[in-house]
C-alpha cells in the first residue's frame, strides 16, 4: 500500500509545474458568472422565502407566548377572584356563625329570664293565696269567736237584767226616740 | 214562703170580712196579739203548722188561746187561716192586715218588740215618742220577744227605731268579728 502511494507520488512529481497551481482564467470567469447567478437566485428567491418562513414562525411563537401569558394572567385573575370569594365566604360563614351564636345566647338568656320571672310570679301567687287563705281563716275564726263571746255575753246580760233594769232600758229608749234619735243612744 | 200576693190577698179578704162585721179595730188588735203569741211559742207554732194534726185539734187550740172574751170574727179568721194551711204565713198576713187597718184610720202601725211586757203607761209614752219622731200618728202593737234581751225595737213603716240589747250585741259581734 505504502509502496503504491509512494510509486504514485513518484509518478505525479514530475508533472507538478508551477503554472498548474493557478486556475485557468476561463474557469474563473465561468465560476464568477455561475456564482453571480446563484447569488442572484438565492437572494432573489430563496432567502426571502426563508426569511418569511422564519418571520412567520417567530410571530406564531410570539403569539402563542402572548396567548399563554394572557391565559396565565386570566388564570391568575380567576384564582385571585376565587381566593377573594373564598375569603368572603369564609368571612360570611364566620359572621353567620357568630350571629347564630349571639342569637342563641340571647334566646337562652331570654328563656332563662322568662322562666325565672314565671317562677317568681308563681311563688308570689302562691304566697298571696296562702296569705289570703290565712286571712280568711283568721277572719272566720275571729267571727266565730266573736259570735260565741257575744252569745255568752247576751245570755249573761239577759239573765242579769231584772225588772227595774228592763224599765230603765225602755225609759232610756223613750227618751232617746223623743229627742229625735233612732233609739240607739 | 208564700209570695207577697198571697199574703196581701188573705189580708185584704180578712180585712173586708172584719170591716163588714163592723169589728175591724178589735179583730185587728186581737189577731195581732194572737199572732205575736204564736210567733213566740214554738210548740204552738209547730202544732198549728203540723199538716198531720187534724184541723179540729188546731181549732180547739185557737179557741183556747183566744178565749171566750175574744170577738167571734177573730176566732173565725184565725181558724180560717190555720184551716187553709196558711199558719206559716199567719204573722205576715196579720201584719199586713194591721198595717192596712191602721192606714184606714190615717195612722201608722208601730210594731214594738220588748223583752218584757209593756205597761199601758210605757206603751202610751212609746207611742207618743214614735209619733213625735215620725211626725205621724202612731199606733203601737207590742210583741213580747225575749230575743230582744232588753230595750225596745220598733218598726214604723220602713223605719226602724232600734234600742235593743240584742242589736248592741250584734254590733259588738260585728266589731269583734271584722
Amino acid at each position: 500500500m505504502v509502496a503504491t502511494i509512494l510509486a504514485l507520488l513518484a509518478a505525479v512529481e514530475p508533472l507538478n509545474d508551477k503554472k498548474d497551481l493557478y486556475p485557468h482564467w476561463q474557469e474563473l470567469v465561468v465560476g464568477a458568472i455561475a456564482f453571480a447567478i446563484l447569488f442572484f437566485f438565492m437572494s432573489k428567491w430563496v432567502l426571502p422565502r426563508i426569511n418569511a418562513l422564519l418571520e412567520e414562525r417567530r410571530q406564531k411563537i410570539q403569539g402563542e407566548l402572548e396567548r399563554a401569558e394572557q391565559t396565565r394572567t386570566e388564570a391568575d385573575g380567576i384564582l385571585a377572584d376565587y381566593r377573594q370569594q373564598l375569603a368572603g365566604a369564609r368571612e360570611e360563614s364566620g359572621r353567620i356563625i357568630e350571629e347564630a351564636r349571639t342569637t342563641a345566647e340571647q334566646l337562652r338568656h331570654d328563656v332563662q329570664a322568662k322562666a325565672e320571672e314565671e317562677a317568681q310570679a308563681t311563688v308570689a301567687r302562691a304566697q298571696d293565696e296562702i296569705r289570703a287563705e290565712r286571712d280568711r281563716v283568721f277572719q272566720e275564726l275571729r267571727a266565730q269567736v266573736a259570735e260565741i263571746a257575744v252569745d255568752l255575753a247576751g245570755r249573761v246580760v239577759g239573765e242579769s237584767l231584772d225588772a227595774s233594769s228592763h224599765e230603765r232600758l225602755i225609759d232610756r229608749y223613750i227618751d232617746e226616740v223623743s229627742s229625735g234619735g233612732n233609739g240607739q243612744g | 214562703m208564700a209570695g207577697a200576693d198571697l199574703v196581701h190577698g188573705y189580708a185584704q179578704a180578712m180585712l173586708t170580712v172584719a170591716e163588714a162585721e163592723g169589728a175591724l179595730d178589735a179583730v185587728e188588735k186581737e189577731l195581732f196579739a194572737f199572732s205575736a203569741a204564736v210567733e213566740q211559742n214554738t210548740a204552738l207554732r209547730e202544732a198549728l203548722t203540723d199538716a198531720a194534726l187534724p184541723v179540729a185539734n188546731k181549732e180547739a187550740v185557737i179557741d183556747e188561746l183566744l178565749g171566750e172574751r175574744s170577738h167571734p170574727v177573730t176566732r173565725n179568721i184565725a181558724r180560717f187561716i190555720v184551716g187553709s194551711g196558711r199558719a206559716k204565713e199567719l204573722g205576715a198576713i196579720v201584719r199586713e192586715l194591721a198595717t192596712v187597718a191602721t192606714e184606714r184610720r190615717r195612722h201608722v202601725l208601730a210594731e214594738v218588740r220588748t223583752a218584757v211586757p209593756l205597761t199601758q203607761e210605757r206603751r202610751t209614752r212609746i207611742a207618743a215618742a214614735l209619733s213625735a219622731a215620725t211626725g205621724r200618728e202612731v199606733e203601737v202593737r207590742d210583741v213580747v220577744d225575749p230575743s230582744v234581751i232588753g230595750g225596745v225595737i220598733a218598726h214604723v213603716g220602713d223605719e226602724v227605731f232600734d234600742g235593743s240589747v240584742s242589736s248592741r250585741l250584734d254590733d259588738a259581734k260585728q266589731q269583734l268579728g271584722s
